[in-house]
């Protein structure tokens, strides 16, 4: 079985207004970096449209529709300070949420041993009922209550490694103790939530906070220390990562110091904890990572990890 | 947008001017701001950084303030002859 690469042209149709970081080229920097010789062995496909009752499973049905009704005709609306929508929009992030679960029926259906949805917008800031961060729908949150209802899994786990602490993801699960939400990012930092002491209803919320000019050591201790062995014992029959590639020491919109190598390392412990556990069922979905040539690099060794072990 | 309105580095060379009181309340501002979550993502990581730039400012003064402060020296007789550095550790 071969990692499976999810993409969709009509998430380069979610515009962003001029000068915004979460813009279009971060697809293109990534498609352009798996064109390399060493990527041809993936197996590539276009992302489907998620049913609107899949997003439900996170999302009540009226503020699914009040992100289409915001949705223009053209030009860009804002729903917050930044986050907005344009005319293709709803088509991109229909096709995000639609690649995440599309990717778990591949790697529970056996015909992929993992899956790296890279698509956009981005999820894990979007609460319930609320876009904010850049995200509509949390397409890791919709990826893991669809495996617990289609698939029967009584527990999955969503680690996020995205330099912000993933406040939507969190608050969807917060009662919910058949999925663990773990994450490492910077504090203080937008959005303000992931403190040590939130864990959740069931203790199921594992943060793992790092200071402002962390690198790779401190990143790497969180994980030996905090996130592997709580996402080991928990046991997950699926691991969704949340994988952002903003905590990169060259990301313009935090401070702590990784390199790409770390983003390989973190994804093979996490494939270890798969291995033993989830039969190797991976589904990473792409959030942020706002420096085109850091993004292009982590993700090709994200990418590489997940291939290649 | 956003990002106009962000304090950058240039912005930060009329820290060097604050006074202390003027920069601990900023600074007090800021970190009330990014606890509530109540700064947008955009503008987060400029916003911690002014922060920790008035830090250092705060940080600065505290020092020049302690070399200012002096021991007054006593004679035998218990009265005042002069001042040496307070030994501040």
């Amino acid at each position: 079985m071969s990692t499976l690469l999810i993409t969709h042209p009509a998430c380069l149709d979610h515009l962003t207004p001029h000068g915004h970081p979460e813009r279009p080229d971060r697809l293109r920097a990534i498609e352009r970096a798996l064109e390399a010789e060493k990527f041809q062995t993936l197996a590539r496909v276009q992302a489907p449209r998620a049913e609107l009752d899949v997003i439900a499973l996170c999302h009540p049905l009226d503020y699914i529709e009040s992100i289409r009704e915001a949705t223009p005709g053209e030009g860009i609306v804002h729903l917050d300070a930044d986050t907005s929508v344009s005319a293709g929009s709803f088509e991109a992030a229909l096709r995000a949420a639609g690649g995440a679960v599309f990717a778990v029926d591949e790697v529970f259906g056996k015909r992929a041993a993992n899956a790296f949805v890279a698509t956009r917008p981005p999820g894990h800031h979007a609460e319930t009922a609320r876009a904010m961060g850049f995200c509509l729908f949390d397409n890791a949150a919709i990826a893991a209550r669809y495996a617990q209802k289609r698939y029967g899994i009584a527990r999955a786990a969503v680690i996020d490694f995205d330099v912000h602490h993933g406040n939507g993801s969190q608050d969807i699960f917060w009662a919910d103790d058949g999925v663990m939400y773990l994450s490492t990012h910077q504090m203080p930092l937008y959005p303000g939530t992931g403190a040590l002491g939130e864990t959740g209803e069931y203790d199921t919320v594992v943060n793992a906070p790092l200071r402002p000019g962390d690198g790779g050591e401190a990143f790497r201790a969180a994980f030996e220390t905090r996130i592997l062995p709580r996402m080991r014992d928990f046991a997950p029959e699926l691991i969704v990562i949340s994988a952002g590639f903003d905590a990169h020491m060259r990301d313009p919109l935090a401070n702590l110091n990784l390199v790409e190598a770390d983003f390989a390392w973190a994804t093979q412990k996490i494939m270890d904890v798969a291995d033993r556990c989830a039969e190797g069922r991976i589904v990473s979905l792409l959030e942020g990572g706002y420096d085109l040539e850091a993004l292009a690099k982590s993700s090709a060794a994200h990418v590489n990890a997940l291939m290649h072990g | 947008m956003a990002q106009q309105n962000i304090p950058n580095n240039q912005g930060d060379t009329d820290i060097g001017a604050l006074s202390f009181e003027r920069a601990i309340e900023e600074l007090e501002s800021i970190v009330k701001r990014l606890e509530d979550g109540k700064v947008p993502l955009e503008e987060s990581v400029a916003i911690y950084e002014r922060g920790e730039a008035l830090k250092r400012r705060c940080e600065d003064l505290l020092r020049q303030a302690e070399a200012r402060v002096q021991k007054i020296t006593l004679d035998a007789g218990g009265n005042p002859t002069g001042t040496e550095p307070l030994d501040v550790e």
